[in-house]
């Protein structure tokens, strides 16, 4: 299978996003953000949307769409009285609404935009993967400088304020860092599907009870375990390649919690 | 004569809080000096929280001033020299993937460079502060597993290894069972006294502690400074203060002082 070419493409794209989704994701499901990955995947959408209609690359509109749309989540949830859950629904919801009124005016909604959906991980091109290594090493880099201090903040946001922490850039830079992870990661596996990703990892990796590094390393070995898994799945049963991924991971999540019931 | 003039830790000056049209806190001002044992009680809802919420710059005050070692809180750089303990410190989320020495680490966070880990030094004023707590055993714990009064010795060590000069702590008791509370005072009284830490502490159980603080603060919506709470504090006065008969339970130490009873 690795002697066609557009199939290596696959599996280090593969590999990149699952060490991306991981390691954000863990941070994420700490700060009780899990919806996150899900909402900005559909505003991902509206940037792949306006890219498709408007001619430009989808994939770099997207991660636009994404960062701006992370702002504006980080805005409302610090300063209106919102819950942050109630947040992400009317994003999610409101994102999805709009990127289908943009296909559908512009009349692109045709299977450029159904690959953004469900992910087409073997149709990733050299672009694609340039573009996922550029902007993917540059967030990795973020989130592992600031990871201690990431950490602290998912622990407790006030006292790491009150200890001098800039918990208001940094709660910025963690939702901006997964915005374009995300935006970067629905080429492979699909708007629909990055948040499992993202999310089911980590949601594992927390039943073994193990300290903070340990999590994150068990979450990143089940992501590249599912990724190469669902892929090689993928190929030999014809299966799409995404809903195969998620799949694996929720074998594994399912493995976890029965090996760790208390 | 040489005459000393000693810059306050803390130095409120007309401070009050109105949220919705309710007074909250009203025309506060208070200082508080190097090597004090401030105990500060008040009904629930009285404001106590708001203070010191105020003080540490989670809250803007309607009207009025906190200066912090002599500088205005948005001018104040040298939050490590605060430590904090919250009310919620020994209600902590059972899964959350940390250890206790992750959680001590966190008190030397806002000390690391950014991109800088922990060096020798750091983890040596981790160990000497967990030794401290007497939780150095208990390093390799994950922190949902310790009982009320083991969190709330990690939570104290975590304010501890920011090598602070103040230690503020809000009912951090609650939930804690009555001999690792007697426990909790001595170590409390022992950081004063031996370690020279300034202690701002929040409690209902003036009691316990009444021998070793050196001023009490009552505050409800407004604030009473008393001097020698040893000798001059009454049922009247709580009575007042709590809004309904109050009695002091006396402790064998002395009949002046003891937990209040409603």
């Amino acid at each position: 299978m690795l002697e066609y070419e557009f199939m290596q493409r696959a599996f280090i794209a593969g590999l990149l996003i699952a060490i991306l989704a991981s390691i954000s994701g863990t941070f994420i499901v700490l700060k009780r953000y899990s919806l996150m990955g899900e909402t900005l995947a559909h505003s991902s959408l509206v940037g792949v949307a306006v890219g498709l209609v408007a001619g430009y690359n989808p994939l770099w509109v997207a991660v636009v769409f994404a960062v701006l749309s992370s702002w504006l989540i980080e805005y409302l949830r610090s300063n209106f009285a919102l819950y942050s859950d109630a947040i992400l629904s009317i994003m999610l919801s409101g994102s999805l609404a709009l990127a289908v009124i943009i296909v559908s005016l512009g009349g692109a909604f045709n299977n450029s935009l159904f690959s953004y959906l469900f992910g087409s991980i073997l149709s990733v091109s050299n672009d694609d993967l340039v573009t996922i290594v550029l902007f993917g090493s540059f967030s990795l880099g973020l989130l592992l400088i600031f990871s201690k201090e990431l950490f602290f903040i998912c622990y407790d946001e006030e006292v790491a304020k009150t200890s001098g922490i800039k918990v208001k850039f940094l709660n910025f830079l963690l939702v901006t860092v997964v915005a374009i992870i995300i935006a970067l990661s629905i080429r492979v596996v699909g708007s629909l599907l990055i948040g499992a990703l993202m999310v089911i990892p980590t949601a594992a990796a927390l039943q073994f009870r193990v300290g903070f590094k340990n999590t994150m390393f068990i979450s990143l070995a089940f992501a590249l375990f599912s990724v190469l898994f669902g892929m090689t799945t993928s190929y030999y049963y014809s299966l799409p390649s995404g809903a195969t991924i998620v799949l694996s991971i929720i074998a594994l999540f399912i493995i976890s919690l029965i090996i760790n019931k208390k | 004569m040489q005459l000393e003039f000693k810059v306050p830790i803390f130095d409120v000056k007309n401070l009050s809080f109105i949220v919705r049209g309710n007074t909250i806190l009203s025309n506060i001002s208070l200082e508080i000096f190097h090597g004090e044992y401030i105990a500060i009680i008040g009904p629930n809802g009285g404001g106590k929280t708001t203070l010191i919420r105020m003080l540490l710059g989670l809250e803007k005050p309607t009207s009025g001033e906190v200066k912090l070692f002599g500088k205005k809180i948005k001018n104040f750089k040298e939050w490590y020299k605060i430590g904090f303990v919250p009310q919620r410190a020994s209600l902590v989320d059972e899964n959350f993937p940390a250890t206790v020495e992750d959680i001590v680490k966190m008190g030397r966070v806002a000390k690391c460079g950014i991109f800088t880990g922990f060096s020798k030094k750091d983890a040596e004023v981790v160990k000497d502060a967990m030794a401290k707590m007497d939780i150095l055993h208990l390093k390799e714990k994950m922190v949902g597993t310790l009982s009320g009064g083991q969190r709330q010795r990690a939570m104290i060590a975590r304010a501890l290894a920011s090598s602070p000069e103040i230690l503020i702590l809000d009912e951090p008791n609650t939930g804690v069972d009555m001999l690792s509370q007697q426990r909790f005072y001595k170590l409390l009284s022992k950081l004063n006294k031996d370690e020279n830490i300034t202690i701002v502490f929040i409690t209902h159980d003036i009691g316990v502690i009444a021998d070793d603080i050196t001023r009490l603060f009552t505050i409800n919506q407004k604030a009473t400074i008393c001097n020698n709470p040893k000798e001059t504090i009454s049922c009247e006065d709580i009575s007042k203060l709590y809004g309904r008969e109050s009695h002091l339970i006396s402790n064998h130490k002395h009949n002046h002082l003891g937990e209040i009873e409603c």
